[in-house]
C-alpha cells in the first residue's frame, strides 16, 4: 500500500495526532499531594469498607497497587507483606489495593485476594478498587506501585519495592523500605521517585454518569 | 528371592517419589520453554541483546519506525503481538519498521524466541540489557515500566506516539499512518 498522496491532506495528521495522543494515560501523582478519593469505600478481603482516612496512620499511610496474576507482583509480594506489616506494627496505616478487572484476570477475583492475603498473612487490608478510580486518580499504571505518604499526608516516595524484583538476595537498593523507615523516623526520603518494570493495570471501563 | 524383590520395589519407589516430589517450577520466568533443545533454537528467531540507546537509533532507519516493549510474562503483550506483526508486515512497503524490545530476564531467551516463532515473526529482535530503570528512563522519561509500551517514530526520528496498554490493529494501523504522513510536511 503506498501512501504517496497523502502530502494533500494535512488535516490527516492532525485528526490521527488527535486520536493517538489522546490517550488515557494518566498523570501520576506529584512528590507533595496527598492522597485521592480519601473517603471513598473499597471492600477489604474480611469484608469490611475502607477508605485512606480510615486506614491513614499517625506517622504516615502507605498505599500499593498490587494484584494475585502479574507475575511481578508475585515477585515482589513476600516483600510487599514484610514491609507493609512492619511499616503498620509502627504507626503507619497500610492498604494493599487491587485495582484490575478480573473479568480479565480471573486471578484477581475476591476470592483470589483472600486467599493470598490469608497465604501472605498480610496484617493490613487488601481491598477491592471496584471501579479502578482509585488507581486513574493516584496515576497508577501497573502492579506492583507503591505511594507513600508522610504524617501530614504528603507523598513522599512513588515507585517500586526494590531494584530486583527476581533475586531478593541481590537487592541493593531496597527503596520502599528505606523510604518507610524515614517516614517512621521523620526524616525526609533519599530517593522519592522509582521505576520499575510491571503488568498494565487492566482498567475497569469508565462509568458514564 | 524375596529381599531381592523387595530391594527392586523399593528402588522403584524411590525413584517414584523422586519423580514425583521434583520441584514444580511456578516461579517467574522459568518456563518450558527455557529448556528447547539445541535443534529447536535454531528454527528460532535471532533476539539480539540492546540497550535503549540502541532501540532509539534504529528509529531512524525506516520511514516510520514501531518500537514495541514486551514481555513473555506478560499477558496483554501476548494478546497484542498478532495485530502489531500484522500492521507492520501490511506496512512493509512503505518502509514500516517494527522494533521488538523484550524486557525479559536474559535467562528467557529461549522463550523469547520461541513465542516469537509461534507468532510466525522471523525478524531479528531485541532483548534489553542493563539497569531496569535507566533503560526505561532512557527510551521515554514518561514510560512507567508498564508493559505493553509502543512509540511510533517518524523517518526523522521523531517519537509521533507513546501509549502503555494493550492496542488493537486500529491503534497500530492509526500511528503508522500518522508518522508516514509526518514525513510529508
Amino acid at each position: 500500500m503506498r501512501l504517496s498522496r497523502l502530502s494533500w491532506l494535512p488535516v490527516v495528521p492532525l485528526l490521527f495526532a488527535a486520536a493517538v495522543h489522546a490517550q488515557d494515560q494518566p498523570r501520576p501523582l506529584a512528590i507533595g499531594a496527598t492522597a485521592p478519593m480519601k473517603d471513598v469505600k473499597m471492600k477489604s478481603v474480611d469484608g469490611k469498607d475502607v477508605t485512606l482516612t480510615g486506614v491513614a496512620g499517625k506517622k504516615g499511610t502507605l498505599v500499593v497497587f498490587t494484584c494475585n496474576h502479574c507475575p511481578w507482583a508475585q515477585a515482589w509480594q513476600t516483600r510487599v507483606a514484610a514491609i507493609g506489616n512492619g511499616a503498620s506494627a509502627k504507626g503507619i496505616g497500610v492498604v494493599a489495593i487491587n485495582p484490575n478487572d478480573p473479568v480479565a484476570y480471573p486471578e484477581d477475583d475476591f476470592a483470589g485476594m483472600q486467599a493470598r492475603a490469608k497465604m501472605l498473612g498480610l496484617k493490613f487490608p487488601y481491598v477491592v478498587d471496584a471501579t479502578s478510580d482509585m488507581a486513574r486518580a493516584f496515576g497508577a499504571t501497573r502492579t506492583p506501585e507503591a505511594f507513600l505518604f508522610d504524617a501530614s499526608g504528603k507523598l513522599v516516595y512513588h515507585g517500586t519495592v526494590d531494584d530486583n524484583a527476581r533475586d531478593q538476595s541481590a537487592v541493593t537498593q531496597h527503596w520502599l523500605q528505606d523510604a518507610v523507615d524515614a517516614v517512621i523516623a521523620g526524616k525526609d526520603v533519599t530517593t522519592a521517585e522509582t521505576k520499575a518494570f510491571g503488568c498494565g493495570i487492566k482498567f475497569r471501563e469508565k462509568k458514564t454518569s | 528371592m524375596t529381599s531381592r524383590r523387595l530391594l527392586l520395589w523399593l528402588g522403584v519407589a524411590i525413584a517414584a517419589v523422586s519423580i514425583g516430589c521434583s520441584k514444580s517450577n511456578q516461579e517467574m520466568g522459568d518456563t518450558s520453554a527455557a529448556r528447547a533443545t539445541d535443534s529447536d533454537m535454531q528454527l528460532y528467531p535471532p533476539v539480539t541483546p540492546t540497550t535503549a540507546e540502541q532501540v532509539l537509533a534504529r528509529a531512524r532507519r525506516g520511514d516510520a519506525t514501531i518500537v514495541n516493549l514486551w514481555a513473555t510474562w506478560c499477558p496483554p503483550c501476548r494478546d497484542e503481538m498478532p495485530a502489531l506483526i500484522r500492521v507492520a508486515r501490511v506496512h512493509k512497503e512503505d518502509r514500516v519498521r517494527l522494533v521488538l524490545v523484550s524486557v525479559d530476564f536474559e535467562d528467557q531467551l529461549p522463550a523469547v524466541r520461541k513465542f516469537l516463532a509461534t507468532q510466525g515473526y522471523t525478524d531479528t529482535s531485541y532483548l534489553k540489557t542493563g539497569d531496569d530503570q535507566k533503560f526505561i528512563n532512557a527510551i521515554y522519561p514518561q514510560w512507567t515500566g508498564a508493559l505493553p509500551a509502543t512509540l511510533v517514530f517518524d523517518r526523522s526520528g521523531r517519537q509521533v506516539a507513546f501509549w502503555e496498554g494493550r492496542a488493537d490493529e486500529s491503534k497500530f494501523e492509526h500511528a503508522v499512518i500518522e508518522a508516514l504522513a509526518a514525513n510529508t510536511h
